[in-house]
């Protein structure tokens, strides 16, 4: 067997049935290997739309997410996805072809040191330089990737050894460092527990990753404590919670936002205190003692002191909490803020309203649908304004905030989950970013919505802009994009742009009921702000809101 | 602050790459390196200055696949 058809072939045994990439010169092998494989590949049209396709594969699902590309430029293109994968914790691989070993320091044609290149965006990488090693490297790197906290891992392969005859060798893995519940830090956060008079439940991406949402839903249900999610979170602590406060951070709610400066013990669950939710991390939660669960021991103490540290699976962590029943007034003040601060759709405008027209799509479509975004104001307002089941079924590009996530995302999680509606949310500015795609949703026959918000800016940067930089506009003007529906005709995909507001439910119809690909190009107005908003250096508590401006 | 620090590594090719790169990245300055290659790995002793804990580098240490331990030397115990 020769190593190209030991990729394939390891591929398949660990469950791998479908990968994204795009051939070149130094992975012909392995492409040859594929040509009839019981693996199936889906060409993208650039290299970063295969990173980001298998992101959404495996963020959608919980399963391994695998790319392929070829040495140099395939390989760089790649790099964006792999540290989004890595801000995100996403169980990525990453399979690339490199020249020759003889060939490699020579400066040969398309040879990048890519393993050089991967050392600050993948949790591990190697670059085969034996044979015989090849089996054990592969198999060890479909296990890294989806282990403790999980992430990307890159395989690159020489191409005379993917043309080699390569031993199958079982890779034994080997003792694992798996951290164990330290008893003395459960004692101390359930003797926290135990007295906290205003807990707050402050959830984050690692319920997903762990596939814990189960345990904490059980945590919730008996405790009755208030909680507040990451953007990665959305979708962990299920919509009819009655005590869900939803998004804390710049662009939170107000009523996570004020619960969580208001709590005296705060119940860190897989979260990383990243500067996007805590704003000035001096002022954040500052009365709280900190409760941190975490399987990655870095993650605690990094930017806020915890008073107990469980560093363990969510799986295991969670359940060792005792449920202290939440003292009644701090719930009731929670739903009292909740009601206070909800979201208003009642806007006075023809104009279509962007978190109006989000919120009945979220209302109107499947629970099982999946909504990918890429990255400025319509991630926000997603956040904000739409309700999810699931965090699988919200995939958002957040550490790493990647304009151009979107697209391909949704390609990935509509190929791993065919039979459920996925859309994209995208930005005027963001689509541009990979809408090369379309070819690969036509290509494939791909039924993904595209649901465009298009201010003609840029509109998170002008925002700033306006706000921050006493409106001086620079490069944020947009209004010379392409028509976006024509633009889709030409990948053969029906369409149609609305610009007022009594255009929405039709449209969200159309969007529903078509069953292939659709496009809803919807204009909106170009000063749209997205609010609340926690200033540069603010607390959480300083939100500047539309009222306020 | 400065802190000594002794490491093995696994003599994989990249591991003192990527490990260098980690003490960079976390805001710690190098100003001593030894480095042999003993018994199949790498053992290092290493001096580091930075205002931040020395926990903030360890932890991040220790999370890489090549390392088999880091042991700081000011305080005598292995930090894994």
């Amino acid at each position: 067997m020769t190593g190209a058809e030991l990729t394939i072939d390891l591929l398949a045994k660990h469950g791998v049935d479908e990968v994204f990439g795009y051939p070149g010169g130094a992975i012909m092998p392995i492409y040859d290997a594929l040509y009839g494989a019981p693996v199936k590949h889906y060409l993208t049209r650039h290299e970063q739309g295969a990173g980001f396709a298998a992101v959404g594969y495996a963020r959608s699902t919980g399963r391994l997410g695998v790319c392929l590309a070829t040495s140099g430029p395939g390989a760089t293109n790649l790099i964006t996805a792999l540290a989004d994968a890595m801000m995100d914790s996403v169980p990525l691989l990453a399979i690339t072809g490199q020249v020759p070993t003889a060939a490699i320091g020579s400066d040969a044609f398309q040879e990048i040191d890519v393993l050089g290149m991967s050392l600050s965006c993948t949790k591990h990488s190697y670059m085969v330089e034996r044979a015989e090693d090849l089996a054990e490297i592969l198999q060890e790197a479909m296990h890294l990737a989806q282990s403790g906290r999980p992430g990307p891992v890159l395989v690159d392969i020489p191409k005379d050894i993917q043309m080699a005859q390569v031993p199958f060798k079982p890779w034994l893995a080997v003792d694992e460092y798996l951290p164990q519940l330290d008893l003395n830090q459960v004692a101390i956060a359930n003797q926290l527990l135990s007295e906290a008079k205003q807990p707050v439940a402050y959830v984050g991406g690692g319920v997903h990753a762990a596939d814990a949402q189960a345990q904490l839903m059980q945590f919730l249900n008996k405790t009755q404590m208030p909680a507040v999610s990451t953007l990665k979170a959305l979708g962990s602590v299920l919509p009819d919670y009655e005590y869900d406060l939803g998004m804390l951070g710049m662009h939170g709610g107000q009523a996570a936002n004020l619960a969580v400066q208001e709590c005296d013990v705060l119940v860190c669950i897989g979260a990383r205190f990243d500067d996007r939710v805590t704003g000035n991390l001096a002022k954040f939660a500052a009365k709280a003692n900190v409760i941190h669960l975490d399987i990655d021991a870095a993650e605690v103490g990094k930017r806020k002191p915890a008073k107990a540290s469980l560093i363990a699976d969510l799986k295991t962590s969670l359940p060792a909490l005792e449920c202290v029943v939440t003292p009644k007034a701090w719930c009731d003040h929670s739903k009292q803020m909740k009601v206070k601060h909800a979201w208003r759709y009642d806007y006075p405008g023809e104009k279509v309203f962007a978190p109006y027209l989000l919120n009945q799509l979220s209302q109107r479509m499947p629970s099982t649908s999946v909504v990918c975004c890429d990255v400025g104001q319509h991630q926000m307002w997603v956040a904000q304004h739409m309700k999810f089941s699931h965090p699988c079924n919200h995939l958002s590009s957040g550490g790493a905030g990647t304009m151009g996530f979107g697209l391909p995302a949704a390609i990935g999680a509509q190929i791993a989950r065919k039979d459920d509606f996925v859309i994209t949310v995208s930005g005027d500015g963001s689509i541009m970013m990979n809408i090369q795609e379309l070819a690969t949703i036509r290509r494939n026959n791909l039924p993904v919505k595209i649901l465009i918000l298009d201010n003609q800016r840029l509109g998170m940067v002008r925002q700033w802009q306006e706000l921050f930089f006493e409106g001086r506009y620079s490069e944020t003007n947009l209004s010379d994009n392409p028509d976006f529906v024509q633009l889709a005709a030409v990948f053969g995909i029906a369409g149609q742009t609305i610009t007022h507001a009594n255009q929405v439910d039709d449209a969200i119809t159309a969007l529903l009921n078509s069953d292939g690909p659709y496009i809803v190009h919807a204009c909106i107005d170009d000063k749209e702000n997205v609010w609340p908003l926690v200033p540069p250096g603010a607390a959480n508590d300083e939100m500047m809101t539309e009222k306020a401006q | 602050m400065k802190h000594s620090l002794t490491i093995a590594l696994k003599s994989q090719s990249v591991a003192i790459e990527r490990f260098l790169r980690v003490v960079r990245h976390r805001g710690f300055d190098l100003t001593h390196l030894q480095l042999n290659m003993d018994d199949g790995q790498y053992n290092m002793a290493m001096t580091v200055d930075s205002d931040k804990p020395i926990y903030l580098l360890t932890s991040q240490l220790n999370k890489l696949v090549d390392v088999k331990h880091v042991t700081l030397q000011s305080l005598q115990q292995q930090v894994v």
